[in-house]
């Protein structure tokens, strides 16, 4: 962003440390948020690859084999009809990352929209749109998904845009409280006073000042959202057989983990532990772009 | 005045262990206190005059703090070393204190009446009715009117000056030896702190109290104090009777300190204001009014709080005005509605032979390139992501006053004008100390050439050898670029060292103005008279 | 403060009206009727149940004698159980989910409470990690997760706890309500430790040490009250989470409660249930969250004052 690298004499100048370049340096001191990141990126990668390295086809049964603990074929067992639980959950990881992914970003978008036009115009307007948020945050959103996707099918377009739908409430807000903040801060008078226009304020001195914060909510959106998936797909009512995510694994695991702990054992492993890196990860940027942490 | 001793500290060393390592708060220090005396301890921030203080009662937080070494005796107890039960009885009843923010030290949750009477409680046995008689009692000895029906009253329901009479109440209540009082005027009002001051000075007189009086301001030291340390990074740089220190200070710190309070007047000027022709700017019966909304559904504006009445007021080129009032009394509105970032409802505004109030869009926008704004917080007025060199450049670039191949030296030129090295160019805001950043923000509103500056309290949250520098600065960049300028204060010295003219303000309306010198031999005004009587004297 | 919650009261009706609407749109947009059966039903049937429910009424007028009717209190008839009306299964479902939620509540309040103010006292110690750790558990921890291990661990391997049902057997409510309550346990005991410290940090804290009082009289008198500001906060959302997760677990441990009820009729498309039960929810939260905001300014005496002082 800065326009230093036009001019050559400047490069030859000591160069200072930005507060991104601050931040980052803490949160790489955060051995627990760093763990998140690297289980997170591995994760990410193995999801991507998953159709070139998975050892079997998510559909291949074996009915003879039928259920059995993990071994050296199988590493992570297989299920009532043989099929091999590591690619089950492979696949499952492409579904739930997506649908993580994809409806955050549907609710960033509506809500980092929704929360910028709201403090930037204020006013009335503000007074109303912020009215309509309040008004949504008391409806029974979980509730209104099932409906949705009991009335429409549960397609997956679908549950990104309904889970999108209902996670933006919050990112609105956030975005709304710190565009109004800054609006007040008086380097945005000064900008103001100085004659720049509209477009040069927002995008020089308010967004890059709203962005910390947008992100750490981001990071604690994705969970979330892998979560109310897991909890439909549990309940029956998110992806349908024979695709399978997390949560429908663990919700057929639950049906015989009697006899077959494992087939609940590692799928419930492998959910819980991503949201772990998420949360970790999500604290860990948090602290690190607390700006009362960088002020001393 | 008996000569009993009540405290002595000795090699005191306090530590603080932070993520960066540790510092040093306060370094070997050593003082003894009698009884019935008043000792002023000054410095500047981070001199350690308050953790010092704060140590002996061990209200420092431990960790990240650490007291390290020494000894403080009162009446032969250290009080360095005693376990928390023992120093529970010492606390209020033995050694009191008083704190800086009245606004923030007294719980918003609890009635005023439980505050006070959990001391008596607590320390001396009273039951509920009593402890609230002699409460009622204390808040009359302050000077609360209808204590009895007050007492009941919740601390939001109290001005900043009530509340610091509702601390001191409740820090003599249980009638302690010693008073600890840690910049008790300087959240305040100055005519305010004026009140306060001697409240304290009546109640230590009265109850021969002894008090420890922290404070960076020499003036209120010199006013409160018999003796005086001053410290400086920790460390007691000299010490003495109040008279003898501030009339021959030996170390170079206490002259600094002492030269950076202001008693001089504006040197004269070598340019001469010429006031015939017609002003730069022209505000003509201005209103400007804060909307209040209210409905439950769909806002309505119910009604206007006033923020500036019936205001007018000219400045010719080459002059500096002064603008003179407490918090409140709408002198930040009148700057700012002036240059457009808020708007009036009535009354006109007259720029360089333009009227301003109606402008809009482009026109406003060319407009402003004219007049700049200095502000009050160093800290929120430079945006933390840009480097200085963005900073500066960003206004010469966008109004085309440089190119790209002129840019780097005009902002040299603007950083040696600031007296800031040229080789912090690449470096961000939070990289530079409180008094540095203040002099970014000048640089950032001289880089126009602008016809018109407005300063908002640009020294008041500067340390006082900082601002002495920074008012050096503003003083000397005025002179050289023959600056016109709107000088906010509340305070009358610093605007005596700068201004030719002074205007004071008082609930939106304006109430005196006059040149400078003449004003201040002759104030007609009640309200400027209390003014000038708050100036600390050394 | 009456007035405040007239208002209050007064602005939920258009949320709860959109509610119905939105829900009524949705459903009547479905593909697929309640009497859509595996075996084929003759076409007088279907014409005979659609003039009974009014089926063939237009949409508009549909909505209008529900609302009405609604209005009233009455919910009307459950497609399903045609013996049943959508009242009477609330009311047999409401007392277990609502007992449910209220003791995982309390069980979430106490433990939650209790972690995060001896945290918040004891921070960087082992009274602060260990409590915050198992925090970060709860949290990530899903309900469909920890039901089953617990179950697992509890009634299946140790043979200490029942594993179904609610009300049966001695004990049979303990393990449902640590499985819901837990992740609010968790959350309250992050959000009480980040607004303990945020209290303990403030100036009037160093005054009430500074007047020599004991650390209980300084948490529980000066600290308490501004500290748990943001747990009642949190109240309403997560009264809003049990609810929903009450269908979780009473799916996991058989509990015939509300959430069980919804689900099936959700997937029976049993229009009056899924509609009665869809408001009587917003019902409840918006109550809930009401419940919280009152407490919120009940606790505050500035906000109380002005609300006071506007009447």
């Amino acid at each position: 962003m800065s326009e230093v690298t036009h001019i050559p004499e400047l490069a030859n100048l000591e160069k200072g440390r930005s507060l991104t370049q601050d931040a980052l340096a803490r949160l790489r001191k955060n051995r627990m948020a760093m763990l998140g990141l690297y289980f997170l990126i591995g994760l990410i990668v193995i999801a991507l690859l998953t159709p070139w390295i998975a050892p079997y086809s998510y559909e291949e049964q074996n009915l003879e084999l039928g259920a059995s603990p993990p071994s050296a074929q199988h590493w992570l067992g297989t299920d009532i009809l043989g099929r091999d639980q590591l690619t089950r959950i492979m696949y499952g990881s492409r579904i739930s990352l997506a649908v993580g992914f994809i409806a955050t970003a549907v609710a960033l978008t509506i809500g980092v929209l929704w929360g910028a036009i709201a403090g930037f115009v204020g006013g009335r307007v503000d007074a109303l749109m912020m009215r309509i948020v309040d008004a949504l945050y008391a409806l029974p959103f979980t509730i209104f998904i099932i409906l949705l996707t009991v009335v429409f099918g549960s397609s997956l377009l679908l549950l990104f845009l309904a889970i999108g739908a209902v996670e933006w409430l919050t990112m609105a807000r956030i975005v709304r409280g710190q565009v109004l903040a800054i609006k007040k801060q008086e380097y945005v008078e000064a900008a103001i006073s100085m004659g720049l226009s509209p477009w040069r304020i927002i995008s020089r001195h308010l967004i890059p000042n709203v962005l910390g914060p947008v992100i750490v909510y981001t990071t604690l959106t994705i969970p979330s959202v892998i979560l109310l998936e897991s909890f439909l797909s549990f309940l029956g009512l998110g992806i349908q057989p024979p695709a399978s995510s997390w949560g429908s694994l663990i919700s057929s695991g639950v049906e015989v983990m009697e006899e077959y702990v494992w087939l609940l054992f590692f799928p419930g492993v492998v959910l819980t532990l991503t949201l772990f890196s998420l949360n970790f990860l999500g604290d860990g940027l948090r602290d690190a772009l607390d700006p009362r942490a960088s002020k001393d | 005045m008996s000569s009993e001793t009540l405290l002595s500290v000795e090699n005191l060393r306090v530590v603080f262990n932070t993520r960066n390592g540790q510092t040093v708060a306060v370094e070997n220090l050593n003082f003894s206190l009698n009884k019935g005396e008043v000792l002023g301890i000054v410095g500047e921030s981070g001199s350690g005059k308050s953790v010092a203080c704060y140590s002996l009662l061990g209200l420092i937080p431990m960790p990240p703090g650490k007291i390290e070494s020494g000894r403080a005796l009162f009446h032969g107890q250290d009080l360095l070393t005693l376990p928390e039960a023992e120093m529970r009885n010492i606390r209020a009843s033995k050694i009191a204190m008083i704190f800086q923010d009245p606004m923030t030290c007294l719980n918003p949750y609890l009635r005023i009446v439980d505050q006070l009477t959990e001391v008596l409680i607590v320390h001396n046995g009273l039951n509920k009715q009593q402890a609230r008689l002699k409460a009622i009692d204390a808040l009359v000895e302050v000077g609360i009117h209808n204590a009895a029906e007050r007492i009941d009253q919740y601390p939001h329901q109290f001005s900043g000056g009530m509340r610091q009479r509702v601390m001191i109440a409740m820090a003599l209540l249980a009638e302690p030896e010693l008073l600890i009082a840690d910049e008790p005027t300087t959240a305040l009002d100055v005519t305010v702190q004026a009140q306060i001051l001697s409240l304290i000075k009546d109640l230590q007189k009265k109850r021969q109290l002894t008090v420890i009086f922290i404070t960076h301001d020499l003036g209120v030291a010199a006013e409160m104090a018999d003796h005086v340390l001053v410290m400086e990074k920790g460390r007691l740089v000299e010490e003495g009777d109040t008279q003898h220190i501030f009339k021959n200070p030996t170390q170079p710190y206490t002259k600094k300190l002492l030269n950076a309070v202001l008693t001089t007047a504006k040197p004269a000027t070598e340019h001469t204001v010429n006031r015939s022709g017609s002003p730069l700017l022209e505000v003509k019966k201005l209103h400007v009014g804060f909307p209040q909304y209210s409905g439950a559904l769909f806002r309505r504006i119910k009604n206007l709080v006033k923020g500036v009445t019936d205001v007018s007021i000219n400045l010719y080129e080459g002059e500096v005005l002064g603008l003179v009032g407490e918090s409140g009394s709408g002198k930040s509105t009148l700057g700012r509605s002036i240059i457009r970032l808020i708007d009036s409802q009535e009354g006109s505004i007259v720029f360089n032979g333009k009227e301003l109030s109606g402008l809009n869009g482009d026109n406003l926008k060319n407009a402003r390139r004219d007049f700049q704004m200095i502000f009050q917080d160093p800290y929120a007025s430079l945006n933390p992501r840009m480097t200085v060199f963005d900073t500066l450049a960003e206004p010469l670039l966008v109004h085309g006053l440089a190119n790209k191949t002129t840019v780097l030296e005009q902002v040299n030129q603007l950083m040696d004008d600031v007296g800031l090295d040229r080789r912090f160019i690449r470096k961000y805001p939070h990289e530079f100390s409180g008094g540095q950043r203040q002099r970014i923000a000048i640089a950032r509103a001289i880089a126009l050439k602008p016809k018109l500056i407005i300063a908002d309290e640009p020294v008041s949250a500067l340390d006082v050898t900082i601002r002495a520098q920074i008012l050096a600065l503003l003083l000397k960049l005025t002179e050289k670029h023959k600056l016109t300028m709107l000088f906010i204060s509340h305070d009358m010295s610093v605007v005596r060292y700068l201004c030719d003219r002074v205007v004071v303000m008082q609930k939106g309306e304006l109430v005196e103005e006059g040149a400078t010198e003449e004003l201040f031999a002759a104030p007609k005004q009640p309200y400027t008279q209390q003014l000038l009587a708050a100036i600390p004297k050394l | 403060m009456f007035m405040f919650i007239v208002r209050r009261v007064l602005q939920a009706i258009p949320v709860l009206f959109m509610v119905a609407l939105v829900t009524f749109i949705m459903i009547r947009s479905a593909p697929g009727g309640p009497f859509d059966e595996d075996r084929a039903v003759p076409p007088e049937v279907i014409k005979n149940l659609n003039e009974r429910y009014h089926l063939d009424d237009p949409l508009w007028k549909q909505f209008l004698d529900y609302i009405s009717k609604v209005v009233q209190g009455d919910l009307g008839p459950s497609f399903k159980y045609p013996s049943h009306t959508v009242n009477d299964l609330i009311a047999a479902g409401l007392p277990a989910t609502l007992e449910l939620s209220f003791y995982a509540l309390v069980f979430a309040l106490v433990t939650g409470l209790t972690a995060g103010i001896i945290a918040s006292l004891k921070t960087n110690s082992m009274q602060d990690y260990i409590p915050m750790s198992a925090a970060m558990i709860g949290i990530c921890m899903p309900t469909f997760v920890l039901g089953p291990i617990l179950l697992l661990i509890f009634g299946v391997w140790l043979g200490w706890l029942p594993v179904a049902g609610w009300g049966q057997i001695p004990g049979d409510k303990i393990l449902p309500s640590i499985t819901l309550g837990s992740v609010y346990a968790a959350y309250i005991a992050r959000i009480s430790r980040g607004g303990m410290l945020d209290i303990l940090s403030q100036d009037y804290i160093r005054t009430a040490r500074a007047k020599g009082l004991s650390t209980t009289r300084i948490v529980f008198v000066h600290a308490l009250r501004g500290g748990i500001t943001p747990v009642i906060s949190f109240l309403g959302p997560a009264i809003a989470g049990l609810l929903a997760g009450s269908f979780v677990v009473e799916t996991i441990f058989q509990i015939p409660g509300l959430g069980r009820f919804y689900v099936t009729a959700a997937f029976n498309r049993d229009y009056t249930m899924i509609l009665g039960c869809t408001i009587f929810f917003a019902f409840l939260i918006i109550l809930f969250n009401l419940l919280a905001d009152v407490m919120l300014v009940w606790l505050n005496p500035k906000l109380r004052q002005e609300l006071e002082a506007r009447g």
